[in-house]
């Protein structure tokens, strides 16, 4: 457990010893600090070469603690995966919201997501990346996570004349696109440039809808 | 035997084996059964498990390519082209589920080098798409274009294959070849063909 002292420890972390915190308050902080650990360790080494003493030593807590929340390594990336997976909708979500047309809520949108994974490139490579790596469980909460994304994708049905008779799968398909292109920069190890990714993936996302024509019209406009 | 077909017969077995386990499940052990090798044979030819499965996935991304290749004929029109080309690939992945799921779903398991087989496996395709690109007369399109349509297709498919649905593909069809037409040619177009395409099954 000390060997972790000297690294950065940004988060709070309550005093060890006799503090007569509430032991709920304790097993919380714990869990928080296992699950970013977990994003940290597994961008680094990948999926499966990190192993569950990497988790706790990269998070400071003993390996009782770590069964005793969860059962093995592969829970614990699970439980990992779905909290980046929330925070990172809701902020896309909110951007999403706070604009009034369609095309440009998608541009806020998935503005959100890129600056999300440049800020944050080993959360860009847990989403899309890792994985992939972690087994057909980690597979399917990932394209579950994709799946979450297509109501804000299918309002572009009621944005378009004739939307309604669009391919059901329309929003999967720019989904797709939009995780393709994504994939690709991170592979490539370009997170940081990711915001500059807009342009391209506001396209991708519009063009199933309204056409290459419109699309790169809407590109231009709401790029400014 | 040859040993050259002994090998082939390994690679085989290592495609089946994982389309039907999963990478992570699929043991050395597993693949000699299936091939009808003795373990010495397997290590005369390959380092490990890993070795076996890079040199597994080449061959299978050159058997889809050139079964790709053979149904389409460089003097067709692109539209038709890239059509049949899309549904020689829907067609081998619904008649070989296991070849599929290791072709699009269990690679992505396999470690970083077989994700980077697997990126260049679909950079070779989207070579096909650039084609499309004299549609667009003279209109602006994004550089990566054809990253675009050759997500939107992959992603439905590995959805389905995810699924265990690989034998349902061919129903899903007429929307992959919307999704990779439509940023081409739109949304009208795209739905023409993707109806054209529902008639005739």
């Amino acid at each position: 457990m000390p060997q972790a002292e000297g690294r950065r420890r940004e988060r709070w972390r309550p005093p060890r010893g006799r503090h007569g915190l509430p032991p709920e308050v304790v097993a919380r902080s714990q869990r928080e600090r296992l699950l970013e650990a977990t994003i940290r360790a597994v961008a680094a080494k990948g999926y499966g070469a990190t192993t569950v003493a990497d988790l706790t030593r990269e998070a400071g807590i003993s390996r009782t603690t770590f069964y005793a929340m969860f059962d093995d390594k592969e829970a614990c990336f699970l439980a990992a995966y779905d909290n980046a997976v929330d925070v990172l909708v809701r902020q896309i979500a909110a951007a999403y919201e706070a604009e009034e047309s369609w095309p440009e809520r998608v541009r806020a949108g998935l503005a959100a997501l890129l600056e999300a994974f440049a800020a944050e490139p080993e959360l860009g490579r847990l989403a899309l990346v890792d994985v992939g790596a972690a087994g057909p469980a980690a597979q399917r909460r990932h394209r579950a996570a994709l799946q979450r994304l297509t109501p804000l994708f299918d309002e572009g049905r009621d944005f378009v004349p004739g939307g309604r008779g669009l391919p059901a799968n329309t929003s999967r398909m720019a989904i797709g696109a939009v995780a393709g292109l994504i994939s690709d920069e991170l592979a490539a190890g370009r997170a940081e440039q990711l915001p500059d990714l807009l342009s391209d993936v506001l396209f991708a996302t519009l063009v199933p809808y309204i056409g290459p024509e419109a699309a790169a019209r809407e590109v231009g406009e709401t790029s400014r | 035997m040859a040993t050259e077909s002994r090998r082939d017969l390994i690679l085989a077995a290592m495609i089946r084996v994982v389309g039907s386990k999963g990478y992570k499940a699929t043991s050395v052990a597993d693949v000699i059964e299936e091939a009808g090798a003795s373990r010495t044979t397997f290590y005369k030819h390959f380092a490990d498990k890993h070795d076996c499965f890079l040199a597994a996935y080449d061959m299978l991304v050159e058997q889809v390519f050139s079964e790709v290749v053979a149904n389409c004929d460089g003097n067709q029109p692109w539209l038709e082209r890239m059509q049949r080309g899309l549904s020689r690939i829907v067609e081998l992945f619904a008649l070989d589920p296991e070849l599929a799921r290791t072709a699009v779903v269990e690679v992505a398991a396999a470690g970083a080098d077989a994700r980077q087989r697997h990126w260049d496996a679909v950079a070779r395709f989207t070579e096909f798409l650039e084609g499309g690109r004299e549609l667009a007369d003279g209109r602006e399109l994004p550089e990566n274009i054809s990253l675009m349509s050759a997500g939107a297709v992959s992603g439905l498919i590995f959805d389905e294959l995810l699924a265990g649905r690989a034998a349902e593909l061919p129903a899903l069809f007429p929307d992959l070849l919307f999704a990779m037409l439509v940023p081409y040619i739109g949304p009208r177009a795209a739905a023409d063909e993707m109806r054209r395409a529902a008639a005739a099954r």
